[in-house]
């Protein structure tokens, strides 16, 4: 596996790859939660030293690696949020619900898997779910838009879905 | 009718439609059973609305690998000087006049010493040469400094530009440190002040590899 490979590996190749994984999503996170490149590319960089330093406590039969990664980002971001807290003229992060925004970056985390999910789909499949779950268009809709028969549309929908539960299965997220 | 379920579950059938879905299920306990697999899908995809998934930057990339070939480097370094097997700095010192005297005699050492100073700190600088094909060369100059080594590296006759990212690594027989990274500019050339952990007499040659191959693009010995 990738991340027992980390500590062994002198070339660094594992640990490129796993960036390459996993680092655009947990970017996207990071600076979504916190609203400024420049910490955001701090705090990716310290999620990645830390699972190379930690990678020897990394126990797969607990959390996938996505999920493990996530919770080092997620712990890093709140540790950024309480050191900016103590330091006035600081730039604000966005409220947050919660005092450290806890709740709120347990949706994001969320938010980010489902969007990684939707990326690991076809380019067909994505497009029919984000034309009808985020646009709101109906299957005569989309099939006027897309020049696809109708019932290519509704099949398409349907084979999308499936796919998307069993990514989500595969990436250890529980769509119930 | 199966079909018909993803657009059901994500709300975009016609009326019509949806109510003859809806009176399906209520009899069709396979459907229901599909149905009851997916339905909350929706729910969950709301969270990714608006979530569009960047490149992960290069540059989070390249600081994190040169991070990590630091703090090898630093490691290593501290179990070998436990073991003994790294070499003091007086054996430094000594490297450093001895390579002094191969190019007092010609013997063709590429590692010239630049100052020594008299004082009991490491103050040696070296200038190395290195060479590579297509006319590729470098010279870099090294100094102890920041707890490791400062190189200041000259670079002429790469390809020019581009995306491609040079690692300089300072080697030794079995172990590698990096000392960072750097591109060419448009005429295939670079000037790049750079630190690594490991310390003069602790390598034996300094070696520019391409940082997406690790092939060999220029090398030089310092004895």
């Amino acid at each position: 596996m990738l991340v027992e490979r980390l500590r062994a590996d002198e070339t660094g190749e594992a640990m490129r790859r796993l960036y390459r994984l996993y680092g655009g999503e947990l970017y996207g996170f990071t600076l979504n939660a916190l609203g400024d490149r420049g910490t955001a590319e701090e705090i990716v960089q310290e999620v990645f030293l830390r699972a190379w330093r930690h990678a020897g406590r990394y126990d797969p039969g607990r959390a996938g690696v996505r999920t493990w990664l996530y919770q080092i980002a997620r712990n890093a971001i709140i540790d950024s949020r309480r050191r900016a807290a103590v330091r006035p003229g600081l730039p604000q992060h966005e409220p947050s619900r919660d005092a450290e925004g806890g709740a709120t970056l347990e949706q994001a985390m969320l938010g980010w898997q489902v969007a990684a999910a939707l990326e690991r789909l076809t380019p067909e499949h994505r497009q029919m779910i984000r034309m009808a779950q985020f646009r709101g268009l109906t299957m005569r809709e989309i099939a006027e838009h897309t020049g696809l028969p109708l019932g290519t549309v509704k099949s398409r929908t349907w084979y999308a879905l499936r796919s998307l539960r069993l990514v989500l299965e595969e990436m250890g997220v529980s769509p119930s | 009718m199966r079909e018909e379920l993803g657009a059901y579950i994500l709300d975009a059938l016609e009326p019509a439609e949806r109510e003859a879905v809806a009176a399906h299920l209520a009899g069709c306990p396979s459907c229901t059973a599909e149905h009851a697999r997916l339905a909350a899908l929706p729910a969950l995809l709301t969270h990714a609305e608006g979530l569009e998934i960047p490149a992960a930057p290069r540059a989070i990339e390249e600081r994190l690998l040169d991070r990590i070939a630091r703090e090898r480097g630093a490691g290593r370094r501290r179990r070998l000087r436990h073991r003994g097997w790294i070499p003091a700095w007086g054996r430094g010192r000594a490297l450093a006049v001895g390579a002094l005297a191969g190019m007092a005699l010609g013997v063709g050492a590429t590692a010239l010493v630049l100052r020594e100073d008299s004082s009991a700190a490491p103050p040696v600088s070296y200038s190395v040469v290195l060479s590579g094909t297509g006319g590729a060369s470098a010279r870099a100059q090294l100094s102890p400094g920041h707890g490791g080594t400062e190189v200041h590296m000259w670079v002429q006759g790469l390809p020019p530009g581009g995306e491609t990212v040079y690692e300089v690594r300072c080697e030794r027989a079995g172990w590698s440190a990096s000392a960072g990274s750097f591109r060419t500019d448009a005429r295939g050339r670079a000037y790049v002040v750079l630190t690594t952990a490991a310390r003069l007499g602790e390598y034996e040659r300094i070696r520019v590899v391409r940082r997406s191959d690790t092939s060999d693009v220029l090398s030089g010995q310092l004895n």
